[in-house]
Order: structure tokens, then sequence, then C-alpha cells
């Protein structure tokens, strides 16, 4: 009885502290849930609402206790930021402090949060319900913390694979940088299907360029050129100097039509002279200034034999075929002078040119083949009997989702993630800690930061389709018949663009330029082209083009580059429309950027001879639209009228129209 | 096993949650390994003037847009200041640039709007209202600069 007594007693005090601990857990769950950080945060929100909006708002406010979430289904995303972010899409909020305040921009109107949520875009712990837990401290948290703004356009590669995304320059800058330094070439990249990289073609090399320059070069391509597309191989003395044999051994075909030029009569001021008239700067730097679609030519005189050269500016095309320089027709003299004075401008050796020694060594040149293909020259340069050797990197496809702990961080001292590593990768490929085939392209920090970025988006994860917002690479304009060999001879589509296919060097795309320029304007445009926009540094050049060729190109201009809206126009204008359109041009200040004669601003174009350049339809349509016709104009939209923009249209097509209109522009 | 084993646990683990939410709650983050990529990005910001985001991606706009008369560092010395008269105003004076309101007016009407001349254009109609956001705040970026 009495054991029974006490077991009895044990039980009732076990239940006693059993019912007691529980009592004391559940309190202070209790506690915990009702001094969540997101519900003070809320209360906190509702104050600051009442005095935020005047009652009547507050009345049509939807309440906002309770836990908000966003569901993404097609992203597999559950945010909750909302939770504590109450006003991010109230424009209401926009000065109440953090974490209450409007979403800065316009990015909600693009990228409604019902359909994006948040971290889509800022990437964080979306379900989580406390500062430090959502990861708004970019270390804070292990895995997926929120990105600084400062690193956010990689999450807007994600979905914009369009190689130039809107609103996000660090993006655009960092993809510009993979297709300029020829990552392609090496890497398959996804959001550049399509693009193809190459650099010179080689057979000729041999009679191209001086040994010691070659040396020099693949020792290290920015010793030569600072802006070397090609990085530094890392190659050992050995491998130079058997590369350097192979490369010079090859000699497919020997530059022949040099051979009865009198090098002693070449005038090197008659050079000089052709140099700036055909415009070489527009592509060419020299000395720091000029375009940068060609190499710099201010130590070319150091790198070029003087046959090869003379042979390259006869016919750029015949031993590279893909360059995107154009031939000029030049007489053999001129060529000549221009070659004397290339080699006698340009260069900081006196050193004269070696006589073409003989590589015979079967074995360096062996070796030299051997390093050739080993280290992937042949993605890059094509040459008789290697095979394109492809990409000889590995895909980056997903690379953004690689396990940061299995990738290679060398000696610093960061935090592990895909994108320090692609960061110091593409810095450093050398310091790592792991032997790298790739080369250093020596690009500054902030460069080889917006390489990682832009790589930084492309995660293996499957994106719902429509989220992508791409674009297809353009239609290839290859044009037939006799347009066809000018186009191909002139090489129109390094700079100009057909339906979005060709360089973008020129402001003037192609599409619709018999519906914007005379006939007989485009004729003897191209014989002399004059300088429209007074202040554009890279021009057209002066092709010294023959009349027929020049009208072969205006025919077909003015039959096939048509726009039939811009074509019905009626430009029977009145006398009156045309003053109409005098005192606009004054009210609306254009003259602060065109020059009419002698007076007004350079950043337009001259309107001087607009009569007998522009087709009024044109005019009147641009006018009315700028951006639509050419995106990112200068020439702001004023919101004209019809009858405005006609009688604008009136004035200018009355400006030099008449008898002079055989002048070629003014220069 | 008893159960007087496990309230204890309980009560034990969730003293530890407590110790561990407060700690999480005074305490920074402690120091962590750098984030180079990051640092990069930002050493070019602070190059360009530490501007911010919204700020730099406006001086990209007014290196496109207005440079050109109003120079790239926003004097009024751009290569086409000297056709104009009334020349453009130096912005990097903090009084031409302190009311973000009128700098909205004037980048989106033209500056005739606001009773000046013709010579700057209305830029409402071909930039976006973000883009314009970005230029006002550029805009307060150049007046807020220390006079050089």
């Amino acid at each position: 009885m009495e054991v029974r007594q006490t077991v009895s007693l044990r039980f009732h005090v076990l239940f006693a502290c059993l019912a007691l601990a529980f009592l004391l857990i559940l309190s202070w769950v209790l506690l915990r849930e009702g001094t969540a950080e997101w519900r003070t945060t809320q209360a906190r929100f509702t104050k600051l609402e009442a005095t935020v909006k005047n009652p009547h708002q507050l009345a049509q406010a939807a309440q906002a206790g309770g836990l908000h979430q966003i569901w993404l289904e097609d992203l597999g995303r559950v945010d909750r930021c909302t939770t504590c972010h109450l006003g991010i899409d109230d424009p209401s909020f926009v000065a109440a402090p953090l974490p209450f305040t409007t979403h800065p921009g316009t990015w909600l109107t693009t990228h409604p949060p019902d359909r994006f949520g948040c971290t889509a875009c800022h990437d964080g712990q979306g379900q989580a319900t406390t500062y430090l837990d959502a990861g708004h401290h970019p270390q804070s948290s292990e895995s997926r913390a929120m990105r600084p703004l400062e690193t956010i356009e990689a999450n807007c590669g994600t979905c914009h694979r369009a190689l130039d995304p809107p609103d996000a320059p660090r993006l655009a800058e960092g993809r510009r940088l993979i297709l300029q330094s020829g990552c392609i070439a090496c890497h398959e990249i996804p959001g550049f299907e399509g693009v193809t990289f190459s650099g010179p073609a080689l057979a000729n090399i041999g009679y191209k360029v001086r040994p010691e320059w070659l040396h020099a070069w693949l020792k290290d391509p920015k010793s030569y050129l600072a802006q070397s597309k090609m990085g530094n191989f890392r190659l050992s003395d050995a491998e130079i100097a058997s590369l350097q044999a192979f490369l010079l051994s090859q000699r497919e075909e020997a530059p022949s039509d040099s051979a009865g030029v009198n090098w002693s009569k070449a005038s090197t001021d008659n050079g000089r002279a052709l140099f700036g008239e055909l415009r070489c700067v527009s592509c060419h730097a020299v000395n720091g200034r000029g375009g940068t679609m060609g190499p710099e030519l201010t130590r070319i005189g150091d790198k070029v034999r003087r046959a090869g050269l003379f042979s390259f500016l006869k016919n750029p095309h015949r031993t590279q075929p893909a360059t995107p320089m154009l031939q000029y027709r030049l007489t053999d003299d001129q060529v000549r002078d221009l070659t004397a004075y290339l080699l006698d401008a340009y260069r900081a050796t006196d050193t004269p040119e070696p006589a073409p020694a003989a590589y015979q060594d079967a074995r360096a040149v062996a070796a030299g083949r051997a390093v050739f293909e080993k280290r992937g020259c042949a993605s890059c340069h094509r040459l008789p009997g290697v095979t394109a050797s492809g990409r000889i990197g590995p895909s980056l496809a997903g690379i953004a989702d690689r396990d940061p702990e299995q990738l290679a961080y060398g000696s610093s001292v960061v935090r592990r993630t895909a994108e320090n590593f692609i960061f110091l990768k593409v810095l450093r490929p050398d310091a790592l800690l792991q032997p790298s085939m790739m080369p250093t392209f020596s690009f500054t920090p902030a460069e080889a930061a917006k390489i990682g970025l832009a790589l930084a988006g492309i995660r293996k994860a499957d994106l719902p389709a429509s989220y992508v917002q791409k674009r297809d690479p353009p239609p290839v304009f290859r044009p037939a018949g006799p347009f066809g060999d000018l186009v191909d001879r002139y090489r129109c589509l390094s700079c100009h663009s057909v339906g979005g296919y060709g360089g973008d060097l020129s402001t003037v795309p192609l599409d619709r330029i018999g519906s914007q320029l005379k006939h007989d304007y485009i004729a003897s445009y191209l014989l002399n082209p004059g300088a429209v926009r007074v202040s554009l540094e890279a021009r057209m050049p002066v092709f010294h083009m023959a009349s027929e060729e020049a009208k072969i190109i205006a025919d077909y201009f003015s039959t096939v580059f048509l726009d039939d809206g811009l074509e019905r126009y009626d430009a029977r204008f009145t006398p009156a429309e045309s003053d109409r359109g005098k005192e606009l041009y004054r009210q609306l200040g254009c003259a602060s950027c065109h020059q009419l004669g002698t007076t007004g601003g350079y950043v337009g174009p001259e309107l001087s001879h607009t009569g007998e350049r522009l087709k009024p339809g044109w005019i009147a349509a641009f006018l009315t639209a700028p951006a639509r016709y050419k995106p990112g104009t200068l020439q702001p939209d004023y919101g004209l009228s019809g009858a405005d923009a006609r009688a604008l249209t009136a004035y200018l097509s009355g400006l030099g129209a008449g008898p002079a209109a055989t002048k070629g522009g003014v220069r | 096993m008893t159960g007087t084993h496990r309230v204890t646990t309980a009560i034990a683990l969730a003293g530890c949650g407590v110790v561990l939410v407060a700690m999480a709650g005074c305490g920074r983050p402690t120091p962590q390994p750098g984030d180079p990529l990051f640092d990069a990005i930002r050493a070019e910001e602070r190059g360009a003037g530490n501007l911010t985001y919204a700020e730099s991606q406006g001086r990209t706009l007014f290196g496109h847009y207005c440079a050109t008369c109003h120079g790239d560092e926003g004097h009024g010395d751009g290569q086409n200041a000297s056709n104009l008269e009334p020349p453009p105003p130096d912005l990097t004076v903090p009084k031409n640039v302190s009311d973000p309101a009128l700098v909205r007016r004037v980048i989106a009407e033209g500056s005739a709007a606001v009773g000046r001349s013709a010579l700057s254009p209305p830029w409402g109609r071909s930039l976006s209202r973000l883009e314009i956001d970005y230029l006002v705040a550029y805009c307060q970026a150049l007046g807020r600069k220390p006079a050089k």
C-alpha cells in the first residue's frame, strides 16, 4: 500500500513538473511568436501608414497583418519579403524609411512582383522572415545572400539573354568584353549562340611579319599593342622559338604583286596625304587616337614586311578573306606611297627588314606545330593543314551554379562563391594553384568584374521559356550580282547594318536609305564622302570608287532599300508652311545642335544642303519620332504636331535644293 | 529515458535559442574573407566620384545625351558649348542643380519651359521616367562634389 502511495506521489510530482515545463514552453513559444521581428515591423508600419495616408486611403488600404508571400510556381520560389517591405509597390511611401519605402525607379512596372517576386533579382532567402535570415547582409548567409546593387546586374543576365540588355550597363559592358576578347572562341557560353570569333588567317604570315616582332608578340602581345585582343599564353622560350619557326614557315602564296614596284620613287608625303584622305583613322588608331575596328598602327613599321604590307593594302581580301577592311581602288603608285609612309612614320626601331630566312629545321617546325595545336591557336586562327580545334576550353553553361567548394581560389582569401572564382580566373588564370591553358588577357579588375557579372548570371537551372528575353541573331544579308560584289569589296557591312546584320560603327543603317537620301546625292556622296556630321570622328572612307560603281550602289539603294510609308509623303509645300518652319527652327532652338551656313552647333548634321540630300518624307517621319528610327539618337522628340513637322520639313527641304545640287557635301 | 530528461533538453534548447537570437541581434557579422568582384566594382565607383547606383546610371546617360554641350564633368564646357549663347551652366555649382524638381523639368520639358532659352531641348518623350530619374540623381551628385 505504501509502495503504491510512493509511486503515485512520484507520478504526481512528475506530472506537475511536466505540466509546468509545457506551460513554460508554450508561453515562450507564444511570446516569441507574438514578438516576432516581422510582427513588430508590421506594427511600426501601421503607425507610419497613419502618418502617410489620409483616413480615406487608410480605409481603402488592405490590412497589413499576417505573413505575406508571393508564390512563383514557375520559378520554384516563395518570397515573403513583402511581409516587412509593405510599401514596396505603393508610391505613398516613397519618402518612408526602410523597409517600408517604395521600390525606386520603374522596375516594378516592368517586373511586376506577382510575376517576378523579389529574390529573382535580389537573391537572398525569400522564405525567411527575419532581417538576418533573409540574407540582407552580403556575408551573413552561407548561401545565396542578397546581392548588393553593385553586382545585381548579374541577375538581369539570367533572363535577358540579348547581347545588349536594357538598363544594365555593367552587364552590357561585360558581354561586350567577352565578345571582343574572343572568349567564345574557346568556351561555349550560353547567350552567345551563333556568334563566332576569329583572328587573322596565318597562311602567309611568313611573308607578312618580321621574325623579331613575332618573337616579342608570342612572348607578350601587350608589349607591342596594349589593346591586343590576343592574350598572353605564358609560353616558355623553347615553345616560343619553335612556334616562331613553325609560323614563319607558313608561306602559302608569295606577295608577288609588288615585284615591279619602283620603291626609290616612293613619296611618303603623298602617302601621308592618302592616309588622311582614305580616313584610315576611322578604324585604326595611331598614337592612341582613332578607331578600334582594326589594329592600332602606331608601331606597324616594326611589325610587317614591306612586300607583305603592299600586297595587303592592294587587296586585303586575298590573304584575309574575313577582314572587315575594304579594298580601296588605288593605283600601284598610291599603294606604294601609302606603304612607304606607314613603314616610315610608324615605327619605334630602325633595324632594317631582314631577308626572309628559310626555316628548314624540321624538328623545330614540328615542335611548333605541336604547340600550335596544343594551345588551341586554331580556335581563332585559320591555318591550312591544321584542323580547327574548335572550343578547347570547358563549356561555361551553368557556371554560376557550380559548387563553390569545388572551385580553386589560389592563395586569395575570398568568400567561396562562383563569381569570385570567375573573377580571379579571368584576372589571373595562372594564379589559382592549378595548371591553366587559358591565356592571361591583362584585364583591369573593373573589366574582370564586369566579365564576372556577365558570367555569374549563367545558371544551369532551367528557366521557364516565358521568362527568357532574347533576340535571335539577325538574318545574314548577302546580296548577289554586281551590287553584292561591291558590298563585298567595300565591306559596307563592316560599319553599316541591314536588318540588324552588320556593324554598328556607322550611325546610318541601310534598311531604308533609299527613302532617306536622294538618288543623286547617294551617287555623289559615295564618290566623295563629305562630313555631314561635323564632330564625328569615325567617317566614311574615301573609296576612290569608280563612278559606275557609285551608280550601281545608288540605283540599288533607291530601288530596294525603301520604306513605302516614307515614299508616299506629299511634298507639295506652300510658302506659308516654309515660313512657319523657319520660325519653328528658331523657336525650338535647332541651331544649338545644327549648323546652317556658318552659325549653329555641331552636334547634329549640317543642314545647309538638306534639300539636295534628304527626301521630305524622311525628314517629316524622323522629326516626328526620332527614337523610332534611331534608338538613342541625340535628336530630341519635340512631340511635333503633323502640321509643325510638315512646316519644318518644308523649310528644311528648301535648303540648298537648287542648281547647286551637284556638290558633294561640305568638308 | 524519462520525461524529465526530455523537458530538460527542451528547456536547454530553448535557452540556447534565446541566447542565439540575442547574439544575432546585437553583433554585426564577424569580418569575413573578401569579395574581390564586388570590391573591384566599388573601387571603380569610388574612382568615378563614389556615386550611387542611380547616379552612376545617370552618369552614363549624361555622357551620351548631355556631355556634348554640358561637358564630360558637367562644367558647361562641352565641345558644342562655344556655339551656344547663353552658354550651358556649370552643373557642379550647387545652386544650379539644388532643386531636383526644376532639374527634372528642364530635362523633361526643355529650358524654354522654365522661361530660359530654347537651347536645351526637351527629353521627356525620348527618355523613360527611370532614365530621367537617373539623370536628376546624377545632376544632384554633380552639385554635391567639392569644387575643384
